[in-house]
């Protein structure tokens, strides 16, 4: 067992020096070769990793945490992590194991919260330009040129994050997962140490819960 | 599939929740029933909401970067471990290595728990600081922890080297490393109350090791400004440098010092910074003699810690005045004070004022500055008797500096009260106000003397607090209490008056004898244009004490176009302001004595007759 792991250790390094060594190949490189490569001590391969899932992986924490300071927070840890359980990846699917270590992340988040509240954790909020505005405020406010639709949105907005925040934690990050980060159901079953089943009885319940809560939405809003 | 598709087969259907027989039951349904398709649409329609909240978020190039810094740092530091991890030697040598670690082990903890056992009965807060050697070579100082860890590999890199690497590294290899630190050697806390603000100065000895090391300080639920964290070794300065202070991005409430040291060994190191929520305050007691012409004032200072940080066997000192937060207070904190030695108070501050234990029989020190005081708890007789202690003081241009002499331990959410001088004879003056426009019909008693030397004071300026005065009743020594009240910075030759309250005993009344009009003028159309207004007071004052009193009475005219005629008994008349004048009347105990003033008031064109 360890020598086969061994030999294929070897080989796909040899692959991936190939391609590392000029720059080409990495983007064309899986998940699986580029942490192998990174295990092999190519630090491109943990870069081109973080490019590959961080914009994904930001947009999951900060719809989980609500708030970017500890987005970017448990970010930093997720991939720290990543790095340090690198040999502990069994090859399967790193986006899956990548969102399960984020999303243990979270739950943690959510505990320390619990016992220690923080200021608001609805709206995720971002400083710029001498103020902090709700993140969403600021995209709406850049792409909609009339205020009235731009406050109708951020209405319609707060409405529905209330609406998911109600959500049980585990129909919660399912929802996420599925909704937002389109993760496939064996995805999120693996992220969350479950079945496709119970992933797939989360899903359900959460969405029928969200049925009878969430607003109707108006012409020309979205 | 008989009847129509409910509304849970539609979310199943359109989340793809159904299983592939189901679905594919469904799917031959919806292309048959335009309603059950309309349906479909409407169930999509109803989570259309939840696409307001979709898209993803860009992660920045800084947060990009410092992951990948951060990574990248960490494999440097830890290829070494991963490289002997891959090289993995037989199972047998394994079990064998761990026998050793697990032996080993157990000897550092016996050995660590004695230094634990010391450092809690000696009431350190292991918490604050913690100390983490990385990266170095052992050393016969060295912590049996540490050398622990060299032997298993960690620090081997370090330990093959003997030239130490001029590259810092990035980050404390690993939390197993750190060890908390020898318990505070001094402590220092200059308390700077206009500014909620206090300077912490202490010295810590710290083992050093040859090399890169790692000192982590935490101030989580304390009131410390990580900003103003300062270390410097104390010794072998030109040995130690102390290269960086970084504040790990995802650890709240720490910084960790990098420190590269030549040396080997135990080092002392003065670490400094502020915080907030200590503060103190001074009150004092005043006694009255019987005959209420001297004042045994006795001062007390009271030190809050609210900071979160508990100080063990600090000496404190105490800003009074109000400081510029920037210089001043930089190069107040600077000056040095000589650590537990006695405190010597030169002549040359001239103060004539008389130390000693107050209510406990007293110790004179003529011609001392005696702000002396008991630094031990409150109610600890015994402990109080046994030590007397002083306030050194300092005047700093605008402000003053009290050094307590000793070192006391302020525990976190405690107040202290320290005695802080005494003075036995204050000559005061009582004297009691009447004036309707500030406190209507009662006469209000002050309490008055200087800050100066003719008083037995004038050392320093009194800060500001409240007091309390009480008078001697009776040959018993039983003592009544008189009044209270707050009183402001008293600077050096000042005068202090300090309002005692409504006096019951010394009463005013003025009473109106007579009122009339006259000079009279008119103007062309034969209309009154002028007059004068003749007021005729009696004011009787009532002494009903067994002490002679003065009194001052107050008489506001409402008008600064007056004449007063006096008649009557007072002793003094005064004009306070361009329309009210102030009487002063002495009067004898258990007397009464009268005035009568007429006062004539201008109006109209008569103001111009009163010029």
């Amino acid at each position: 067992m360890f020598c086969a792991e061994f030999t294929f250790f070897v080989n796909q390094r040899r692959g991936i020096v190939v391609d590392i060594r000029d720059g080409k190949g990495l983007m064309d490189s899986s998940d699986n070769s580029l942490i192998r490569a990174h295990l092999m001590g190519e630090q491109a391969a943990f870069s081109e990793l973080v490019r590959r899932h961080g914009d994904g992986l930001l947009g999951y924490l900060l719809r989980t945490t609500g708030n970017r300071q500890a987005a970017e927070d448990l970010f930093q840890e997720t991939f720290r992590r990543v790095h340090e359980k690198a040999e502990t990846f069994n090859g399967n699917n790193f986006r899956a194991w990548l969102y399960a270590i984020a999303t243990n992340l979270t739950i943690n988040e959510w505990r320390k919260r619990k016992r220690r509240p923080e200021m608001s954790l609805e709206q995720i909020t971002e400083c710029r330009d001498g103020g902090c505005w709700p993140l969403d405020t600021i995209a709406a406010t850049d792409e909609m040129s009339e205020p009235s639709q731009a406050a109708q949105r951020e209405e319609l907005k707060s409405q529905v994050r209330s609406a998911v925040a109600t959500l049980p934690a585990k129909q919660r990050l399912t929802l996420i997962m599925a909704y937002y980060q389109h993760m496939s159901y064996a995805e999120i079953a693996a992220a969350l140490g479950c079945s496709t089943g119970a992933v797939k009885t989360h899903m359900f319940r959460a969405l029928k819960r969200l049925g009878r809560v969430l607003p109707n939405v108006p012409g020309g809003v979205l | 599939m008989s009847g129509h598709l409910i509304e849970d087969m539609l979310i199943k259907y359109a989340f793809d929740l159904a299983g592939d027989e189901e679905k594919a039951s469904m799917a031959a349904h919806l292309g048959e029933c335009e309603r059950c398709r309309g349906e479909l649409e409407r169930v999509r329609g109803r989570f259309r909401a939840l696409d307001v909240l979709a898209g993803d978020a860009a992660v920045s190039e800084e947060l990009t970067a410092a992951v990948i810094e951060q990574v990248q740092m960490r494999t440097d530091h830890g290829q070494d471990a991963r490289a002997t991890k891959r090289r993995l030697p037989p199972v047998w040598m394994g079990l064998a290595a761990g026998v050793l670690v697990v032996a080993s082990v157990l000897v550092v903890n016996r050995g660590w728990r004695a230094d634990e056992a010391v450092d809690k009965a000696v009431g350190v807060g292991e918490r604050t600081v913690r100390h983490e050697h990385f990266a170095a070579a052992d050393g016969p100082a060295v912590r049996p922890a540490v050398r622990g860890l060299a032997e298993t590999g960690l620090m081997a890199k370090a330990a093959r080297a003997e030239e130490i690497d001029d590259r810092p590294p990035f980050a404390p290899a690993s939390a197993i490393e750190l060890v908390v630190l020898p318990r505070r050697e001094n402590v220092q806390l200059t308390i700077y109350n206009s500014a909620d603000l206090t300077l912490v100065r202490e010295r810590r000895n710290l083992t050093m090791k040859r090399g890169w090391n790692w000192l982590q300080f935490m101030w989580a639920n304390t009131l410390i400004d990580p900003t103003s964290l300062s270390l410097e070794p104390v010794e072998h300065r030109g040995e130690i440098d102390v290269q960086q202070l970084v504040y790990p991005a995802r650890l709240k409430d720490i910084g960790r010092w990098l420190i590269r040291s030549e040396v080997e060994g135990q080092v002392p190191f003065e670490i400094t910074y502020f915080t907030s929520g200590l503060s103190w305050r001074a009150f004092y007691m005043g006694t009255l003699s019987a005959d209420e012409s001297t004042m045994h004032l006795q001062g007390y200072v009271r030190v809050d810690n609210r900071s979160g940080e508990e100080y063990a066997d600090a000496q404190t000192r105490l800003i009074v005045g109000r400081v510029n937060l920037l210089d001043q207070i930089a190069e107040l904190a600077k000056r040095q004070y000589p650590y537990g030695s006695p405190v010597v108070i030169s002549r040359g501050y001239g103060g004539g004022m008389m130390g000693g234990m107050g209510g406990f029989g007293g110790m004179r020190m003529e011609g001392e500055t005696a702000w002396s005081f008991n630094g031990d708890r409150d109610g600890d007789v015994i402990d109080m008797l046994a030590t007397i202690k002083q306030v050194e003081k300092e005047g700093l241009s605008e402000y003053f500096l009290y050094t307590i002499e000793g070192r006391d331990t302020i525990p976190n959410e405690w107040g202290k009260r320290l005695p802080s001088f005494t003075v036995v004879e204050v000559g005061v003056e009582n004297l009691y106000k009447y004036d309707e426009t500030r406190w209507g019909t009662e006469t209000v008693r002050f309490l008055s003397f200087k800050n100066d030397t003719e008083h037995n004071l004038g050392e320093t300026p009194l800060p500001d607090g409240s007091v309390r005065i009480y008078r001697q009743a009776g040959e018993g020594g039983s003592l009544a209490y008189t009044g209270g009240t707050e009183f402001k910075y008293i600077p050096v030759n000042e005068k202090a008056e300090l309002n005692l309250g409504a006096a019951r005993h010394v009463t005013v009344e003025p009473v109106l004898m007579d009122y009339a009009t006259a000079h009279y003028q008119f103007d062309r159309d034969g209309n009154i244009d002028g007059w004068d207004e003749v007021h005729t007071w009696k004011v009787a004052v009532t002494n009903t004490r067994e002490i002679a009193v003065k009194v001052e009475v107050f008489r506001d005219f409402g008008t600064p176009y007056w004449e007063l005629e006096k008649r009557g008994q007072f002793d003094a008349f005064e004009k306070e302001d361009m329309d009210t004048v102030k009487f002063t009347v002495d009067v004898p105990a258990r007397s009464k004595r009268e005035f009568v003033y007429v006062l004539t008031t201008y109006q109209g064109t008569r103001r111009e007759a009163s010029k």
